[in-house]
């Protein structure tokens, strides 16, 4: 069954993107990451506009960021305080972001050593997650066959980031530090995103996991509620100067999106960390790929049609 | 059926219409597509009559048609990669200014065999034609714009928004005929003009144009129309919605 899309301008399968919607769901409801690095490739692979599709992906993400964050919360696995600074060092990051973009536009080769730098980045960050999940699951076999568990690991009594002044206690994430090193990852992430064009769930997550130490339920909830905030002011701005976003489009994700998103929160907290780790660890590794063979891969056909303007 | 319904009209149309001297008449069997949610693309018959009297030439060879669809005219950008290193990128870009965005050579057989290359060309009757001629170039530039220009041709008619089809005009009679076309789903809304030309023995005799319109109605032109002249309120209500099916979804799917 096919629906025509008003802003899109073609008709699209339904189920299709019923499907889709409700894939992409799923992940961002199990790792508290947007899911746009998948949706947005995937629609304009089946026709849709780029403008379009990248507009319209953030309709997505915002609704299975809320129906996400809603269930953290109910669990009580969503810090509102920690969430509320990263969004302010997200703004910061965002504007900081949008005039560097504007500014550097003309250098030539920015995009390149921005898409560059964001893929040893995501390697990395992948590379050090999967050996580290990979060691603690040995490590738990190991115990569980000698029979003895090991104490939990002691915290330091002072770790880096509690040296900075401004020190607040967010309670649902049993931590105590300074706001600054927080509103800094905010800002980072705001800025990387805006300038790439992507949500920053896949910085998020993995630095307050292994920066802060924050509880992984926690963590994920928490990036929900940032990626919520930072995709409302994304559809605006999308909606009022691009004018990209394709309502009926959006609906028809999100409708797959919200069901895929429960499922994904409910297998979520099913997984031990370490295994949440090692999954989400794949999927930042086969993103960074996916980025790495966009530049590196011979294209199938030198020649692309980037654009398509009709004249009103 | 409905081309049966189609036909009838058409030849309705045709016989209330007066007679000349060797005269081409064009008509459509529908002058507006209408796009609707349900929208997949739309099939619209030209039907054309070679009226024939005295005065004409008695011709041995057969009436043969080419038709071209033209649809709105915009800008297409070609990319080429090319590769620094390791590394591909964008090294040469093409923008081909205003050519139409979709465009179909419809005929009976091919049209190579209807009419001969210079003549085609003179009456835009060929797939590289429909782009603006190449002038005043070097050699170099001349063989770089070739190549965007082939590539241009390839990939939009892999998507489709650049027709051939030598089967798409049908005889009816040696005097009487029908044109197939079909306009893709993802065709762009705006004015499309079917140019007719009637050829015999490689001479062009008569031409006729004729044109629709592809619009959204109802749902979806209220939609666009609130996308483009109202984008404040339409970016709340898409937040609405998002936010709406979020908050439903996580009480839909409760289980705790």
């Amino acid at each position: 069954m096919q629906i025509y899309l008003p802003i899109a301008e073609l008709p699209l399968s339904l189920f299709l993107l019923l499907g889709m919607g409700a894939a992409v769901g799923f992940i961002a409801g199990l790792f508290g990451v947007g899911g746009g690095f998948l949706l947005t490739p995937f629609l304009i692979f089946i026709g849709v506009p780029a403008p379009v599709a990248v507009a319209t992906s953030s309709v997505h993400i915002a609704a299975s960021s809320v129906t996400g964050a809603l269930t953290y919360w109910r669990r009580q696995a969503l810090d509102l305080h920690l969430g509320v600074v990263l969004i302010i060092g997200g703004v910061l990051g965002t504007v900081l972001g949008v005039m560097f973009f504007n500014q550097m536009r003309r250098l030539g080769f920015l995009d390149l050593i921005i898409t560059l730098s964001y893929v040893t980045l995501l390697m990395s960050i992948g590379c050090l997650m999967f050996v580290e999940s990979i060691g603690s699951m040995i490590e738990r076999r190991l115990q569980r066959r000698k029979g003895t568990v090991a104490p939990p690991p002691v915290r330091p009594e002072k770790a880096w980031h509690q040296r900075f002044p401004l020190q607040m206690q967010f309670t649902r994430s049993k931590l105590t530090t300074s706001v600054i090193p927080i509103i800094m990852l905010g800002t980072i992430i705001g800025f990387v995103g805006t300038v790439l064009g992507i949500g920053g769930g896949f910085l998020v997550v993995p630095a307050l996991i292994y920066l802060f130490r924050i509880p992984t339920n926690v963590v994920v909830g928490t990036s929900l509620l940032q990626i919520l905030m930072t995709m409302v002011v994304a559809i605006f701005l999308h909606a009022t100067v691009s004018q990209a976003v394709d309502i009926m489009l959006g609906l028809v994700l999100v409708v797959g999106g919200v069901i895929g998103a429960q499922f994904g929160v409910r297998t979520g907290q099913t997984l031990k960390g370490e295994q949440f780790r090692l999954l989400l660890a794949l999927l930042i590794l086969a993103v960074g790929v996916r980025f790495a063979y966009e530049i590196v891969g011979k294209p199938l056909d030198p020649f692309v049609i980037s654009t398509v303007e009709v004249e009103r | 059926m409905k081309g049966l319904a189609a036909l009838l009209i058409g030849l309705a149309a045709l016989a209330s219409l007066p007679a000349r001297a060797q005269e081409l008449v064009l008509t459509l069997s529908t002058r507006e597509v209408a796009i609707t949610s349900t929208y997949t693309g739309a099939d619209i018959t030209a039907f054309g009559f070679i009226e024939r009297d005295v005065r004409s030439v008695t011709r041995a060879a057969p009436f043969e048609i080419i038709a071209t669809v033209q649809g709105p005219v915009g800008d297409i950008t070609v990319h080429r990669k090319g590769q620094l290193g390791p590394i591909w990128l964008t090294a040469a870009r093409e923008r081909f200014a205003r050519i139409p965005t979709y465009f179909a050579l419809l005929s009976a057989r091919p049209t190579e065999e209807i009419v001969a290359p210079e003549a085609a060309q003179r009456l835009k009757l060929s797939l590289t034609d429909y782009l603006p001629p190449l002038e005043n170039l070097s050699a170099g530039d001349y063989a770089e714009q070739t190549e965007f220009r082939q590539a241009l041709l390839r990939l939009r008619q892999e998507e489709g928004a650049l027709v051939v089809d030598p089967k798409a005009v049908t005889m009816v009679r040696p005097n009487l005929f029908t044109v197939k076309v079909n306009v893709p789903g993802k065709a762009p809304v705006g004015l499309y003009v079917i140019n007719v030309t009637v050829i015999s023995e490689g001479v062009v005799l008569r031409t006729a144009q004729a044109g629709f319109v592809v619009r959204k109605v109802g749902f979806d032109a209220a939609v666009a129309e609130a996308a483009k002249n109202r984008a404040p309120l339409y970016a709340l209500a898409t937040i609405l919605v998002a936010v709406l099916l979020g908050w439903v979804a996580n009480f839909a799917f409760r289980r705790d």
